[in-house]
């Protein structure tokens, strides 16, 4: 350093004139200039060096990444979900199959579950520990039982982590306080790595003298000096270059860290920091974190043999991956708990123990990154709008969201399983797909795919996909004219004839259907059911463009609807996802729920930020839209929809329409069961033929998956002002049950028919008039 | 107003909590691996090398057989109440009445949405969410809640009634006297 600055010093010339003596002295002066400019440089270095590593030191301590949690699972009587399933959610929540009794443990046999909790901060409150018993049976918890901790009939296990928005070094770790951490660790890692930390000022010359013969005996680095709060500012620069000016800088900087901050400051610093393994991408740091990653458990319920294996692998993280060098991994464990027993930390008996235990290491680490990237991209996109990325990065928040992992599982599986068998050839090679579930009376996204390979996280066509929406729009245009009980009901005859449209511009327009076929009339219910194209833009035109427009925009259509009659036949550009939010009105009898993915996001130390409450908001007249539902119901029976029977059980019912738009290029499906909604889609990317229609696409997708799912079936209250009547459909009149032709529909009040028929065909009405008179 | 208004949501609560016990009914369930398919496969797919994928189950997963539904669903299906609340949901709504007892609603309201999506098809679950916005003044939010707990009072006259009354206070509330009087007559008519 000051070879360096008497080198790089100014250097003033002194006058000639002077003799010997002059010479000399202006010799020393010249050396207390050079001393002086040195000690100032080295003071002003030693500023810097400050300044860098207290920023470091301070940055370091708070940069956390967010987490985003799965919907925490509900366990009560009754909860609707299968043993495979639930087996399937402890895992993914980090629970282990073992005795049920330890915390963060389960034990399964049959469908008899017994489930140990390590219990979990929510934002409205903790959920503390318990020990819980339960049965699954018809895909139903029965006999839910609290055997330990506070009784409750409702449970909920943590949440799965399913995603990390990390900072841009990509560096995970959950911070832990020393407080907190058992203190066995930090003994450990004293004897291990540092056994002066409590006495020296940063560094340990002494120790790095004895390292440094040991090394110069064994001809190699077999032992290294460094105290802890060296590693710790290693850590912070991470070139690993081995320069002389480097270690002299790392020990400046290791005295000027102890001079600021109190050894437990570092020592917790130090536990957050340690480099312990890498996951892909992502690094592992902080021993919180390595003991989730490596054995599913917080770091204050681990055991000896934990502890020592964690400290032992800090010499080595990948050399000592106790996943991939288990043997390597075993001994240098072994030696750490010799270390411990000889320290006097814990007894020969502890030790011996401890050494007979196996690694404890899981398979794979319960989180792992990037499972569900289509969700977790709706997910970020809804966080852009209140929360900046930087502080997504950094500041820790807890993000719980409302994906459902066991629905997820399914939609995904039906994507996958489904897509390989629809279509041929290259089209079959070629087709795409995305599924979009949510909640039907929540509004809450459960399930998100966004392509048939979900792990892959490319174009997310469940967001992004924007493709005309077919005869999806058709409920909607029949809402349209339901609304005006007067003129129409569910047996008006509609029109099932060819017409040709005639523009200002002379252009014309001539609609057909699908088979090409022409019906005559129809009542409307079936004109709906079977998706014939003819009638819907008739009754279009008859209740006006502009007024299913209305209808599409309350419903929450919110892109660009086109004046054209195309737009009664979907010439309505739309993604998966902005269908499942137009469908959820439909679905809920007319009251619009805002789709969400996030319920709340806190802060590190659970404090809410924000909360994303439930909405409704009514757009349309409940009466009017059951009798739409009474026909999308139709047509999971005899419509366009029923072959989602040979799939779906019988029993579940289901309401839902088919989409499909010129050539097969995007073929949909919208629906819903008593508890969910879901929209299919399958097309190709560059928007080709493919010659499948909604039912021969997205309806096989959408069923394999609604029938992998436990759940209610679609079973609308009757709302207030409608009836339902026996009718005669093609006569438009009342007529009796048990006529071949009665088929029993829903009528807003006053709009029923007033003609009676007999099964034959007779008039009856007047002669029930005339007895109806007579009571009145 | 908004003096006069509280009394009359207690009372309907009064109403609620009797109401509660008369709701009959619940959804039908189907769990995934019961149930029977229609049995013969037809071809759907003009042209495809090999028919839809019929049903398998993804594992089985007791010996348990699933319990008896009811017949196989033909005809669109409906009916005249909404679910009745289960012990679990009602939990969750006592311990929301006592938070609103504390005047803490935001609490309230999370607790409610907990119940919500545990029972989404009953009529209380959203009255008392409209409750809880009414002691949190919004009377939007409010009205809207109340609204749809009504589409799910279906022939349930104890709900019906107390979701009209209501509907009524909070319409009077926000200065919708005509909405309010209709609403009125809606509940006297019952």
């Amino acid at each position: 350093m000051k070879k360096k600055s008497a080198s790089s010093g100014p250097r003033k010339k002194s006058p000639r004139k002077s003799p010997r003596r002059q010479k000399r002295s202006g010799f020393w002066r010249f050396l207390l200039r050079a001393f002086i400019i040195g000690v100032v440089l080295l003071a002003g270095w030693m500023v810097y060096l400050d300044a860098v590593i207290s920023d470091r030191f301070e940055g370091r301590r708070f940069e956390v990444p967010s987490r985003v949690y799965a919907r925490p699972l509900e366990l009560y009587d009754g909860a609707s979900i299968g043993a495979a399933a639930l087996e399937r959610e402890l895992k993914l929540s980090g629970f282990r199959k073992g005795d049920g009794v330890r915390a963060g443990s389960y034990r399964r046999n049959g469908g008899r579950f017994v489930i140990s909790t390590r219990g979990f901060s929510f934002p409205d409150g903790d959920e503390p520990r318990r020990r819980l018993a339960l049965t699954i049976s018809g895909d139903r918890v029965r006999n839910f039982a609290v055997v330990s901790g506070p009784a409750s009939p409702i449970v909920r296990l943590e949440p799965a982590q399913i995603g990390g928005i990390y900072p841009s070094h990509k560096e995970d770790r959950i911070l832990v306080r020393l407080d907190d951490v058992p203190a066995l660790l930090p003994a450990t890692l004293m004897v291990v790595e540092d056994r002066h930390f409590y006495d020296h000022f940063g560094i340990a010359p002494l120790s790095i003298a004895r390292a440094m013969l040991a090394n110069l005996r064994a001809g190699r680095i077999v032992q290294g000096g460094s105290t802890l709060t060296q590693q710790l500012v290693k850590n912070f620069f991470l070139t690993r270059d081995q320069t002389l000016l480097r270690k002299g800088n790392e020990a400046l900087m290791s005295v000027l860290l102890e001079l600021h901050y109190d050894k437990d400051d570092i020592l917790e610093t130090y536990l957050n920091e340690v480099y312990l393994g890498q996951a892909g991408t992502r690094s592992i740091n902080g021993l919180g974190l390595a003991s989730q990653f490596y054995f599913g458990e917080s770091l204050k319920d681990l055991g000896v043999h934990q502890i020592a294996l964690l400290v032992g692998m800090i010499k080595g993280p990948s050399y000592y991956n106790p996943r991939r060098h288990p043997d390597r991994a075993l001994t240098r464990r072994n030696l750490v708990i010799s270390e411990m027993e000889d320290a006097g930390l814990i007894d020969s008996v502890q030790a011996t123990r401890a050494r007979g235990l196996p690694l404890g290491v899981t398979e794979k680490p319960s989180y792992s990154e990037d499972r569900y990237p289509a969700y977790i991209d709706l997910v970020r996109r809804h966080l852009a709008r209140d929360y900046r990325e930087e502080d997504l990065r950094s500041h820790g928040l807890r993000i719980f969201t409302t994906l459902n992992p066991t629905i997820q599982y399914a939609a995904e599986f039906a994507v996958k399983d489904t897509l390989p068998r629809i279509g041929y050839g290259e089209v079959r090679k070629a087709l795409e797909a995305a599924l979009v579930v949510t909640a039907k009376d929540t509004g809450e996204v459960v399930a998100l795919v966004g392509g048939r390979d979900p792990d892959f996280a490319g174009f997310n066509r469940a967001l992004d996909a924007q493709r005309p929406i077919g005869s999806l729009v058709k409920p909607f245009v029949y809402l349209s004219a339901l609304s005006r009980p007067e003129k129409y009901t569910l047996i008006t005859p509609v029109q099932d004839r060819s017409f040709t449209l005639e523009f200002d511009d002379g252009k014309r327009w001539q609609p057909k259907n699908y088979d090409g076929k022409e019906r005559g009339p129809v009542p409307l219910h079936e004109a709906l059911s079977h998706s014939y194209n003819l009638p819907a833009v008739r009754v279009g035109l008859d209740v006006g463009i502009a007024a299913v427009k209305d209808t599409l925009q309350a419903f929450g259509v919110t892109s660009d609807i086109s004046e054209y009659p195309s737009m009664l036949l979907g010439a309505v550009s739309m993604t998966p996802v902005s269908v499942a939010q137009m469908y959820q009105g439909l679905a809920t009898s007319g009251f619009n729920t805002p789709l969400r993915t996030i319920r709340e996001v806190t802060d590190a130390g659970g404090e809410a930020l924000t909360r994303y409450s439930l909405e409704v908001d009514q757009v349309a007249d409940p009466a009017a839209v059951h009798l739409v539902q009474y026909a999308m119901q139709e047509t999971m029976h005899e419509g366009t929809g029923k072959s989602a029977y040979y799939t779906v059980p019988k029993e579940l019912s289901l309401a839902g329409k088919t989409g499909t738009t010129d050539d097969g290029r995007d073929s949909w499906f919208a629906g819903f069961s008593g508890d969910l909604l879901a929209v299919a889609w399958v097309g190709r990317d560059d928007n080709g033929p493919t010659s499948l229609t909604g039912a021969s696409g997205a309806l096989p997708v959408w069923s394999r998956f609604m029938a992998q799912v436990p759940q209610h079936g679609f079973s609308p209250v009757v709302p207030d002002g409608v009836s339902y009547h026996w009718v005669n459909d093609r006569e438009q009149a009342l007529t009796d049950e048990n006529c071949d032709n009665a088929r029993r529909v829903p009528f807003i009040s006053g709009s029923e028919p007033e003609r009676k028929i007999s099964c034959s065909g007779a008039l009856q009405r007047r002669i029930q008039g005339w007895f109806e008179g007579l009571f009145r | 107003m908004k003096m006069r208004f509280v009394p009359c949501v207690i009372m309907t609560t009064a109403v609620l909590a009797l109401a509660g016990c008369a709701a009959p009914g619940g959804s039908i369930y189907v769990p995934a691996g019961g149930g029977s398919r229609v049995p013969v496969q037809p071809s759907v797919t003009p042209g495809a090398e090999e028919p839809v994928p019929v049903w398998e189950q993804e594992k089985p997963e007791t010996s348990a057989p699933a319990p008896v539904t009811p017949p196989a669903a033909t005809a669109p299906s409906y009916r005249d109440s909404g679910d009745s609340l289960s012990p679990a949901a009602l939990s969750l709504v006592r311990e929301a009445d006592r938070l609103l007892d504390q005047g803490n609603a935001p609490a309230a309201i999370t607790k409610l949405e907990r119940a919500q999506r545990i029972a989404p098809r009953s009529a209380e679950v959203y009255f008392k969410l409209s409750e809880a916005y009414v002691q949190s003044q919004q009377l939007g939010r409010a009205e809207q809640f109340a609204l749809k707990g009504l589409s799910l009072a279906g022939n349930n006259t104890g709900l019906q009634r107390a979701g009209w009354i209501l509907l009524a206070d909070i319409r009077r509330a926000r200065g919708n006297v005509a909405g309010a009087t209709e609403a009125e007559a809606k509940a006297s008519a019952l």
